[in-house]
């Protein structure tokens, strides 16, 4: 039973980083219904880029989420201006911009692994390897502390959205696009800005990852796949929806790997997609209209 | 004093034909314009041609004096003309105080706008009842109210209205007239396009009829009510036929 | 009342639309040509290159053909078509393995078994539409690569190795050549039928309005599955082919989301809901590619390489080269199959 339970508090732990991960990724469909198959690569930018700082000037790696988000939210900003402006109106636009966002994954992969090249990378800072005892349960230190930035990131993007002005135009974006405009929205600029939030959060979350995992430039793939299983289970474009799942997922991926094996966990995310897919299409707390 | 002048617009949708052809009206400050005629006659079209969501093909839209045909909704907004679609195009998920709180977007004055906040909620108590409700558990009445009240934020010179009555019962549809009858009383310069032709008509100063996309009758809102034309056709007065007797 | 009508152009055969004499004839000579070329490499020998070239060339005509019936046709993008590639591949090759039965007779079995299970696939898949459906897509990829990754008896993650053929080496590519060239035609031929047809009429509609497409009465379940199955036929009958031309399978080559982007990457290039523009995509790019490697080698600049031709290519001409000759008109008769 404990060792149930322990499964389980370490799958809620990493829970928190997959929300973060897939946050950035629900707010961009839910503002543009753009579905970014690049936000791993863009991820693993984060992770590299944390590496790097990490390596030559020995900055913690979520110190360095300080440095890695600006970076990756002007780097959101220009992709978007660059590639999605012209399509915004076009026919089939939604699978235009997945066309769009899968050769962009290509070029971040291929450019990106040819200057950090195929080695397995990690950052080790020291909580990395550490560990809290709290009774007959221990915390990794390393996802202990992810885990609570995640939330405070989350925290901060919800207060963003609910508080600020930019925030609100955002949400209004999301829920009625031509509304917003007629009220005076810019929503091109407001498209713009998401763009750049959705890519900065994939930085911090790579950021997370770097200390807590090992990459390489190719897992993109795997991280993509569970993740956009991860925000069709929760309903796509709810915020509210991602994170459940992505808590959910986490705490049953956990269990199921202590029980068959860590090769199956990430076979959790995609099982459970194809039974969402056959009991209730539109996600957890999608809407029918969403689909 | 004309607030808002277009002049023989034609318009149309991508590719396809002039839905409004050629259509010229003066709408004078402090009034209220009517604009009845069947479906599809190209009433809504036009009222989207004139807030900058469709540009015309010909002709121009002159409000306050200034050109504004071409330019983008937002910036017709900027210069007082506001526009509530048939679709009331609400924040569902918001809430009616965000609702209203977007509407006054581009207001960069808090203190102004907390004043226009509080002027709807006076205007509309039933608004200031439901703050935090969610706009999408309102009625369809309470709705268009929202809609309305929305507008009124940026205290615009001119409001356009497409259908405020569409797919509301008879009861309520009272209460949007209520509230149309508010707005007039403040002053407002608004143009209402009206399937319910006898409200319409009622609540206005002048009226025309559009039908295929080309303005055919015009003239004060109480003498368009009493030809006997527009009775039969819109007004669902029926003529005696003797042959079905 | 009889009225004077002009006389109905005569139809030939079982191929409607067939058009002008001289298109069928000039078919007929590129056809003859391809299958008299071998005889080059046997006669003289040194064409291995070319045979190998060529084949592979055939193989992806074959699967961007096949793709392009649920991809370019019904627009329903899936990016998880590797997976039946994979699928066809450990067909034959468990077949070889533990029964001996030579690909080249189970690889059409593969094919209709990967049809087989694109139908309950599809009927999953299918219950959503745009971006929900092509992550199902992806996820499928993953779950099967995921499953052959783990199933000991078929290699897990190192795969089995082959045996090879019996030919003489310079006759070696020979059966494979045709072998990959006859999947290509039967593709190909599939992809003009089912243009023509009600289906394809159908499925046309629901790329352009899937809504209005049902309100008026196509049964828009039916063909969109029926699409996916078809599409995965041929994709895994190409699999089946090609795990024996290299002697082994593995999860990790043969179910990789690259292959399906080639895949697409050509349909899109060459022209999707098109029958000719997969066929010229696959010949580009496999050229193309070629040409990367020789110039960049096989390294992640390739990669870039290709996700920045699909970039340009999408955004500039999204018709493909097909599609957007067919739109300004100059699309030459050879290519104007539909």
């Amino acid at each position: 039973m404990t060792e149930l339970v322990q499964v389980m508090i370490l799958g809620a732990m990493l829970g928190g980083v997959y929300a973060v991960m897939a946050a950035g990724l629900t707010l961009v469909f839910g503002v543009m219904r753009i579905v970014n198959i690049a936000h791993a690569a863009f991820m693993l930018l984060g992770a590299y880029l944390a590496f790097w700082l990490f390596t030559r000037f020995h900055l913690d790696p979520i110190a360095a989420i300080a440095v890695v988000m600006p970076v990756l939210f002007v780097a959101g900003m220009a992709v978007y201006r660059l590639l999605f402006t012209r399509i915004v109106d076009s026919h089939r636009h939604v699978e235009m911009t997945v066309l769009l966002t899968f050769a962009l994954a290509l070029v971040v992969e291929g450019v990106g692994g040819s200057v950090a090249t195929g080695i397995y990378r990690t950052t080790t800072p020291e909580y990395a390897s550490d560990a809290i005892d709290v009774g007959p349960f221990y915390l990794p230190t390393g996802q202990l502390y992810a885990t609570v930035l995640s939330f405070v990131l989350l925290g901060a993007l919800l207060a963003f959205l609910r508080f600020t002005r930019t925030g609100r135009a955002i949400r209004a974006t999301m829920q009625n696009r031509a509304a917003a405009q007629l009220v005076g929205v810019n929503v091109e600029r407001i498209s713009m800005v998401t763009f750049g939030i959705g890519i900065a959060l994939a930085g911090a979350a790579g950021s997370l990852m770097s200390f807590l995992f090992t990459f390489f430039p190719s897992q993109h793939w795997q991280w993509i796949a569970s993740l956009l299983a991860l925000i069709v289970l929760g309903g796509m474009g709810s915020l509210a929806g991602t994170i459940v799942a992505a808590m959910l997922l986490s705490i049953t991926a956990g269990v199921v790997s202590n029980a068959l094996g860590p090769t199956w966990s990430p076979a959790t995310f995609y099982l459970a997609l194809f039974v969402i897919l056959m009991v209730r299409p539109q996600g957890l707390f999608g809407k029918k209209s969403e689909m | 004093m004309t607030l808002l002048e277009i002049n023989k617009v034609s318009s149309g949708y991508s590719g396809g034909p002039n839905i409004v052809n050629g259509v010229s009206l003066v709408i004078e400050s402090g009034k209220t314009y009517c604009i009845i005629g069947p479906n599809g006659a190209g009433k809504s079209t036009l009222l989207r041609t004139i807030c900058g969501l469709l540009r015309p093909r010909s002709g121009t839209i002159v409000l306050k004096g200034q050109r504004v045909d071409g330019l983008r909704p937002d910036q017709i907004l900027e210069r007082g003309l506001c526009f509530v679609p048939q679709d009331r195009s609400l924040f569902p998920d918001m809430t009616v105080a965000e609702n209203l709180l977007m509407g006054g977007y581009t207001l960069r004055d808090r203190r102004k706008l907390a004043d226009r906040m509080a002027a709807v909620y006076a205007m509309f108590p039933i608004l200031d009842e439901r703050r935090s409700q969610r706009a999408r558990t309102l009625s369809g009445g309470q709705q268009q109210m929202l809609a309305m009240g929305r507008a009124l934020l940026l205290d615009p010179d001119v409001i356009l209205l497409d259908e405020p009555s569409v797919g509301l019962a008879p009861r309520i549809v009272q209460q949007v007239f209520d509230a149309i009858a508010r707005l007039k009383a403040a002053g407002k310069t608004l143009v209402i396009v009206e399937q319910n032709a006898r409200k319409g008509l009622e609540c206005a100063d002048r009226g025309c009829v559009l039908d295929l996309g080309e303005k055919r009758l015009e003239g004060p809102a109480e003498t368009l009510l009493q030809d006997p034309k527009i009775q039969e056709l819109y007004l669902g007065k029926r003529r005696a036929r003797p042959e079905l007797l | 009342m009889a009225e004077a009508r002009p006389h109905a152009p005569h139809r030939t055969g079982k191929l409607p639309a067939a058009g002008s004499p001289a298109r069928a004839l000039a078919l007929v000579v590129v056809m003859v040509a391809l299958l008299v070329f071998p005889l080059l490499q046997v006669a003289t020998g040194g064409f291995n290159y070319w045979l190998h070239m060529m084949l592979y060339a055939f193989m992806y005509i074959a699967m961007a053909t096949s793709w392009n019936i649920i991809g370019g046709y019904a627009g329903y993008i899936s990016l998880g078509h590797s997976a039946f590639y994979g699928i066809g591949g450990y067909i034959t090759g468990g077949l070889m393995t533990f029964c001996g039965i030579s690909p080249f007779v189970s690889a059409p079995l593969a094919g209709v078994l990967c049809f087989a299970l694109g139908l309950p696939l599809g009927l999953i898949a299918l219950r959503t539409r745009g971006p929900a459906f092509i992550i199902s897509t992806i996820a499928l990829l993953m779950l099967a690569r995921l499953a052959l990754d783990n199933i000991a008896s078929l290699g897990g993650a190192d795969g089995m190795s082959l045996p090879l053929t019996d030919f003489p080496a310079r006759t070696a590519k020979l059966p494979f050549y045709y072998g990959m060239l006859a999947i290509a035609a039967a593709a190909v031929y599939t992809s003009y039928r089912v243009r023509h047809a009600k289906l394809g009429l159908g499925l046309r509609a629901i790329a352009e309005d899937e809504v209005k497409a049902e309100a008026a009465g196509i049964p828009t379940r039916l063909y969109k599955i029926i699409a996916f199955a078809l599409s995965g036929l041929y994709v895994g009958m190409a699999g089946g082919l090609w795990g024996y031309y290299l002697t082994y399978l593995r999860p990790s080559a043969f179910l990789q989301i690259l292959t399906s982007a080639q895949i697409v990457l050509m349909a899109i290039v060459g022209g999707r809901g098109t029958v000719a523009g997969p066929v010229v995509g696959a010949i580009l790019l496999v050229g193309a590619d070629e040409l990367l490697v020789a110039k960049l080698g096989s390294t992640e600049l390739n990669l870039a390489a290709k996700g920045a031709l699909m970039i340009v290519v999408l955004m500039f001409f999204p018709e493909g080269i097909v599609g957007t000759l067919k739109a300004r008109g100059r699309l030459p008769r050879a290519l104007d199959w539909g």
